[in-house]
């Protein structure tokens, strides 16, 4: 489907702003989302596809106002609460 | 596997509901089979929670046609598409 993930080509944006020292994360809870994440592909309760298909269910319009580690951690509330990991 | 480096393909226009790994700008364009990698699973149906594999290519094209003239002269773009995004062979 063309979801609001599929941006190749779109204008609009502006530039990628990075600089050379960027650190790999912005916050200490960004490093725990993306470590709860591999924990919970390696055991197997999801897998990447489907990950990346729950960040794109993701409301449009939440979606675009997010930065990239909230779009995780509500990817990953969503397939939890899909299992019933989380109620 | 159906296809070989330099074979001539065009993408599927198809735009199936659910997780799908062909971008817009790649739809229902020509294309060259650039390079083989062997089965691997289709994203598709594992964000379903299917395993289904198929051949997968590495296919080349000309941006000037995805974006004709707004697109740089002699630049190429590469991506690794599944077989079943590949149609008009």
């Amino acid at each position: 489907m063309s979801r609001l993930n599929d941006v190749g080509g779109m204008h609009g944006f502006g530039p990628i702003a990075h600089s050379v020292d960027e650190p790999p994360f912005h916050a200490e809870w960004e490093a725990r989302v993306f470590a709860l994440n591999r924990v919970l592909m390696l055991r197997g309760v999801y897998n990447l596809d489907e990950f990346r298909d729950a960040v794109e269910r993701i409301d449009p319009a939440r979606y675009l106002g997010m930065s990239y580690y909230e779009r995780w951690l509500t990817a990953i509330e969503a397939l939890l609460a899909q299992r019933a990991t989380i109620v | 596997m159906k296809l070989a480096a330099g074979d001539r393909v065009m993408t599927s226009a198809r735009n199936p509901a659910g997780h799908y790994r062909l971008p817009r700008y790649l739809r229902g364009k020509p294309g060259i089979v650039e390079a083989l990698h062997g089965r691997y699973l289709l994203a598709d149906e594992r964000a379903a929670g299917r395993d289904v594999s198929e051949p997968l290519y590495t296919v080349a094209f000309a941006a000037r046609d995805l974006w004709e003239e707004d697109a740089e002269a002699d630049c190429i773009v590469h991506a690794e598409l599944w077989e079943s995004y590949l149609v008009g062979l």
